[in-house]
């Protein structure tokens, strides 16, 4: 799966969490943080998308991307490594 | 607004209600079908209620919370929570307590386990994969996210927690909001009785304990739930939420505000006992206190709304009790004959119905009730009646021998 496919997953999973921001254009360069997602949501978020890749791994490996790009990229890498 | 100084005589005024239930949202409808003997009792439908079953109930029907609609804050709001937002939003609105001091007011939820539907489904889509469960189940699980959800939506930041009591958890809020108002701890005071979520394995074990009526009326799932009548053989389940807004009576003459009635007097009795059997000791206790808080003799009760689930021995024991209370000549019926049973919501629903009938001058059918177990209570049968009812009691019990009981009046 690529990184595209992933970040697509991303934004989906935001949009069903916080539909609020459907009028949003989501950048690879959007924070959670800075697009004003709770940590509660941020977690929900980050299962979902766990979910739709059947990526088992703890949320705490998904720690440290500072934006969406950089996260769908730590995902792809772990999901190629599973 | 300053905190009063402690009221521990002058009844407590009842100036908000609303309610969520199978037969009606909001108290006008509710009190519309309540007065016109409408139930809606039928085979139950909602997603985790049967397996190889065909359990009889009331669920409310086209329900939506506006709330989580508009704020996904609220998106994983548990039934009985969006049930606990609506309703409150009405009693809070007819209260009117938009521009009271947050930090004295109050909310005291009654029932515990009430999510146990939702909890199972989720549980059950996640067995094979528990990693994925969502986060926010490690909150929402708890019945706490009730209070959590309605203070934050309505900025509630008096005191805020729930309370059970089974079957009695509705009374028992009214019972600690009504203390807490008293004791000082704020003003206002509202006590909801949250929806109880049961799942099929709830129904099962309530059914298999003999609780729960049987499949005797399977094929005419109208005339399934039957208080106080022959045929019963125990009760039928029904949604709702109730939500009851007190107030202390200096603050409610202060505010202005008109009341539904007063809160005069109330107890609870403990019978020592880990069954389901109802105590007649316990029933004649909490009706004799109740009444001696309030002031009033029996022959001063126009109106009582009993228990009155449709268990054959809770049936019994509770008119045994009335009798023996001397309380066989007032008014009589079963709200539960068209509401069904709310268990944690129930006594809350039924001190809302006793508020509507001595405000409407007017009680309500009871539904079923072909064959009276005891013809010499004053009944009121298949249709609705005129009665002015100056001081009503409501009762409720229980599941592990708890009681509770309040006396109603009209505002002076």
């Amino acid at each position: 799966m690529s990184a595209q496919q992933i970040f697509d997953y991303l934004t989906s999973s935001i949009l069903d969490v916080v539909p609020e921001l459907n009028e949003h254009e989501f950048r690879k360069n959007d924070s959670l943080v800075n697009l004003g997602v709770g940590s509660m949501e941020r977690a929900d978020i980050i299962i979902m998308v766990l979910e739709k890749l059947r990526l088992k791994i703890p949320l705490a490996e998904t720690y440290g991307p500072n934006n969406l790009g950089e996260l769908a990229d730590l995902l792809q890498s772990k999901s190629q490594i599973s | 607004m300053s905190q009063l100084a402690t009221d521990t005589t002058t009844p407590i005024p009842i100036t908000g209600l609303g309610i969520t239930s199978a037969i009606g949202q909001g108290k006008d409808d509710f009190a519309r079908a309540l007065f016109e003997g409408k139930s809606r009792f039928e085979i139950m439908r909602r997603r985790g209620r049967q397996i190889d079953s065909d359990f009889i109930g009331a669920e409310i029907a086209d329900f939506e919370c506006a709330t989580v609609k508009s704020n996904s804050r609220y998106r994983t709001a548990s039934f009985s929570s969006q049930t606990a937002i609506s309703t409150l939003a009405e009693a809070w609105s007819d209260a009117g307590l938009d521009r009271y001091d947050p930090k004295r007011i109050g909310l005291i939820v009654g029932g515990s386990n009430v999510q146990q539907r939702e909890n199972m489904l989720l549980q059950d889509r996640y067995r094979e994969n528990p990693m994925f469960v969502r986060p926010t189940y490690g909150f929402t699980f708890m019945d706490t996210d009730i209070c959590a959800s309605c203070t934050s939506v309505f900025d509630i930041k008096g005191i805020a927690f729930t309370v059970g009591g089974a079957s009695a958890s509705g009374q028992l809020a009214i019972i600690e909001a009504a203390e807490a108002i008293r004791s000082g701890r704020v003003d206002i005071c509202i006590a909801l009785g949250a929806l109880m979520d049961i799942s099929y394995w709830e129904c099962r074990g309530l059914r298999s304990l003999g609780a729960m009526g049987s499949d005797n009326f399977a094929n005419q799932p109208k005339l399934a739930c039957r208080p106080f009548d022959k045929d019963t053989d125990g009760f039928i389940y029904g949604e709702a939420c109730a939500a009851v807004v007190l107030e202390s009576a200096s603050v409610c003459q202060e505010r202005g505000k008109s009341s539904y009635a007063h809160l005069s007097g109330w107890a609870t009795h403990i019978d020592g006992s880990r069954t389901t059997a109802p105590s007649l000791e316990g029933e004649i206790s909490v009706i004799k206190k109740a009444l001696l808080m309030s002031g009033l003799t029996p022959k001063q009760i126009d109106y009582v709304n009993p228990h009155g689930t449709g268990s054959p021995i809770g049936d019994r024991t509770e008119l045994e009790a009335l009798a023996t209370c001397g309380l066989d000549r007032a008014y009589i019926n079963a709200t539960k004959s068209i509401t069904g049973h709310g268990l944690s919501a129930a006594g809350a629903v039924e001190v809302l119905s006793t508020c509507l009938q001595m405000n409407q001058s007017k009680l309500h059918p009871s539904l079923n009730m072909a064959d009276p177990i005891n013809t010499d209570f004053n009944w009121v049968g298949c249709e609705s009646k005129d009665a002015n009812l100056q001081h009503s009691l409501s009762l409720s019990m229980g599941f592990g021998g708890i009681n509770t009981a309040v006396c109603l009046s009209k505002a002076a």
